[in-house]
């Protein structure tokens, strides 16, 4: 049984629509991505799911049972890792672990022994007595992650945990973050880092402008582009239209197109090599050509049409 | 819960005192100001000693008598006369270091005792100063009534003062001059003696009693006895009056300035929504209500200790003794709770942290100024008065606690608190509704 399922979401600010019937499942121990640029929907859709927003239609469901039914027992099996720093900068690393826990409903003692659990399991320790705002970027979004885990949420939802820290920093959270999916915590992960979400998500979505545009494994969303390699060509390609030459469209589908280069993959399992000669064959001078795997940020070229580090 | 929401705030406080210190020293300021505008802070618990210069140009008998009576025992309490030329005085002044100059100008007793030309006592005041100089001029008002006094009784016999005063007249005629005026000076002795027998029921000394019951049976020493006691009864009667006129005072400016503590206390509710911290708290399982009652509660703490300070300090400086200060701790708690509520409210209503900041000093200098807080609420335009002001609560505040202190309690505090407490509540839930429909819709600081 899914530990996070939601249908049909939507949600509209006035005239924006901030989420348009996005549908997804999280099951235990598995990390879904939800994959997307800045503004796509990514973090309304935690904040439906989380019970900050009500959404205009659409179902979510926590173990079964409807989200807002029971709103409080569906918040107790839940940690939401807000996208901002939601700590105390005046309180020290362990303090602010120790109040969430005691929100998040565990006695004074209970909250104490988890801080000290925590402190190591985030290797602060040595850190625990000082106050928040002497800590680095990367501690911080440490102790922000720490603060949702206090009661042991079987389902944890984490928006873009990883932003503006390091990149060692960021190695440490998102090592952190597989251990908790080890043990069994269905995580709902949220980013628009192409390469957290190909490394760390065993599923991925992908949003933008409030829609969900693809789903499944990186195999899966991979195999979309017909193949598991794509062609980079590069060419003076300013006046050039290949949906103009001949039997083109019929050997390759374009992934991007732009004055410099062309990204297309083969239609149908074809050899590469044949590949190869069919597009130095093409009627503009190409300087380059290169084979490569397909990227999430191929695929997500392919559904917008943008490239996600834009 | 709410223990553990109200220690994470009280510790935020302790580990960033600035903002709170700000807070406190703004009510000590005023308490402070307050006590140099009228002399709250000297040892006599008055104004002081008046230091001035007597230039006494004329060299006469009479003037001599002016000098004289300038410092004499219980005037030299509060007067600090010296004696120089005018040149010497005017420079004095003007370097500020004396509060004011009295001339006595030449032939000031010849044309006083004639009655020739009209006669005047000059005074320069420091500019710089303004309570000292000011009681100099009421005094010397003082000491012109009683000369135009002396003038209008004894002007008859003035001619042969005078001639006594400028050594041609011979010691008899001299006894007779002052047989006669010490008869008139009994026919206006019922009008003099009655505050003194008046005064011997109020002294709370015993060995005041004692002198004046003494000074009452035997007739050569009444003067002198009398004069001490007037002097004691007045010093009493002055401390009373300014302590009434402090805690009046204070009662009002605690009024609008606990308005304005309560407004930076609920501030913090306004940078937990910037943080993220009160968006993080909706989603644990815990009910709203809560962060918003812990939120109310520790700004009613901040604003019970910023009443301790403004009239527990204030009333120390001024010496204010608080009739009633069980009733009054009451009634602070209760308004404290209805400022916190109210705040909450506005804080719901307008979550922009800038525009929540013009929209709460609005509210807190109107509930001060129309409730009567900074000025008596009689001064107030009538529509305002009659309308407006006694819906106002920090108006049920005041009145309730000027009653208090100056009327005794009654049953009226009571209904007071209970109307304070009603607000109280039905703020924090209306607070606390905002506060989930703005997060219902979606509700970003």
């Amino acid at each position: 049984m899914a530990l996070l399922k939601v249908e049909g979401l939507n949600k509209s600010f006035g005239a924006v629509r901030a989420v348009d019937s996005v549908s997804f499942e999280v099951r235990p121990g598995e990390i879904y991505g939800l994959l997307g640029p800045n503004g796509a929907g990514k973090t309304t859709t935690i904040s439906i799911i989380s019970g900050l927003l009500k959404p205009d239609a659409g179902n979510v469901a926590v173990t079964g049972k409807p989200f807002w039914s029971d709103p409080q027992a569906a918040k107790r099996i839940m940690g939401v890792v807000p996208q901002e720093l939601a700590i105390y900068e005046e309180l020290t690393g362990r303090e602010n672990l120790e109040f969430w826990g005691r929100m998040a409903g565990l006695s004074s003692g209970e909250a104490k022994s988890r801080a000290t659990e925590l402190l190591a399991a985030l290797t602060l320790t040595d850190r625990a007595k000082d106050a928040v705002k002497t800590y680095s970027g990367g501690m911080k979004r440490r102790i922000n992650l720490g603060c949702a885990l206090l009661h042991h949420p079987k389902l944890l939802l984490l928006d873009e945990p990883t932003v503006g820290i390091d990149p060692q920093a960021r190695l440490n959270i998102l090592e952190f973050i597989r251990g908790l999916c080890a043990s069994g915590t269905g995580i709902l992960y949220t980013t628009h880092y192409l390469e957290e979400a190909e490394t760390l998500c065993q599923r991925i979505g992908i949003i933008d402008h409030g829609r969900l545009l693809a789903e499944g494994t990186l195999t899966e969303l991979q195999e979309r582009l017909g193949g598991d390699r794509v062609f980079v060509l590069e060419a003076d390609f300013k006046n050039a239209a290949p949906e103009a030459w001949d039997g083109f469209n019929q050997r390759f589908r374009v992934i991007q197109k732009t004055e410099q280069q062309l990204v297309v993959a083969a239609v149908g399992a074809r050899d590469p090599s044949d590949c190869l000669k069919d597009l130095l064959g093409l009627p503009v001078h190409v300087e380059n050509v290169t084979l490569k795997r397909p990227s999430l940020n191929d695929v997500f070229l392919q559904l917008t049409g943008r490239d996600l580090r834009e | 819960m709410l223990r553990a929401l109200l220690a994470k705030d009280l510790r935020r406080a302790w580990r960033n005192p600035l903002p709170w210190l700000i807070n406190l020293i703004v009510p000590l300021a005023m308490t402070a100001l307050l006590g140099m505008v009228f002399g709250g802070n000297s040892d006599s618990g008055a104004l002081g000693r008046i230091r001035f210069a007597v230039v006494d140009e004329d060299k006469s008998v009479l003037s001599d008598f002016l000098r004289g009576a300038a410092n004499q025992r219980e005037g030299g309490k509060y007067l600090e006369p010296v004696f120089m030329e005018r040149t010497n005085a005017l420079k004095l002044v003007n370097a500020g270091k004396i509060s004011a100059v009295l001339i006595i100008e030449t032939n000031f007793m010849r044309n006083y005792l004639t009655g020739r030309e009209p006669v005047s006592l000059e005074l320069i005041k420091n500019p710089a100063e303004s309570i000292h100089p000011a009681v100099l001029e009421e005094l010397l008002g003082a000491v012109v009534t009683a000369l135009n006094a002396v003038s209008r009784n004894f002007n008859s016999e003035f001619p042969e003062w005078q001639a006594v005063f400028e050594g041609k007249a011979d010691y008899h005629k001299a006894s007779i001059l002052v047989e006669r005026a010490g008869d008139k000076l009994k026919a206006v002795k019922k009008f003099i003696n009655p505050p003194l027998v008046g005064y011997e029921k109020e002294d709370d000394s015993e060995s005041t009693n004692a002198a004046a019951k003494t000074a009452n049976s035997n007739g050569s020493g009444t003067n002198r006895v009398a004069a001490k006691t007037v002097e004691k009864k007045n010093a009493k009667s002055n401390s009373d009056s300014s302590h009434t006129i402090f805690a009046y005072l204070l009662l009002g400016l605690s009024a609008m300035f606990l308005l304005f503590l309560g407004q930076n206390a609920m501030t913090d509710l306004h940078r937990e929504l910037r943080k993220r911290t009160f968006e993080r708290y909706q989603t644990m399982h815990q009910q709203l209500w809560p962060f918003i009652v812990s939120k109310i509660v520790f700004a009613v703490v901040v604003l019970l200790i910023c009443s301790a300070v403004m009239l527990g300090g204030g009333g120390l400086v001024f010496r204010i003794h608080w009739q009633n200060p069980l009733p009054l701790l009451a009634l602070v708690f209760g308004y404290a709770c209805f400022i916190a509520a109210l705040f909450a409210v506005l804080v719901a209503l307008v979550p922009d942290e800038r525009r929540a900041g013009v929209l709460n000093n609005v509210a807190g200098m109107a509930l001060g100024l129309v409730g009567g807080c900074a000025f008596p609420a009689s001064q107030l335009p009538a529509f305002l008065r009659e309308h407006i002001t006694p819906l106002m609560p920090s108006n049920w505040f005041v009145e309730a606690a000027r009653n208090l202190q100056f009327n005794g309690p009654g049953v009226a505090w009571g209904i007071v608190l209970l109307k304070l407490a009603i607000c109280s509540v039905i703020l924090t839930a209306l607070a606390a509704m905002l506060f989930r429909r703005k997060f219902k819709t979606g509700l970003r600081a």
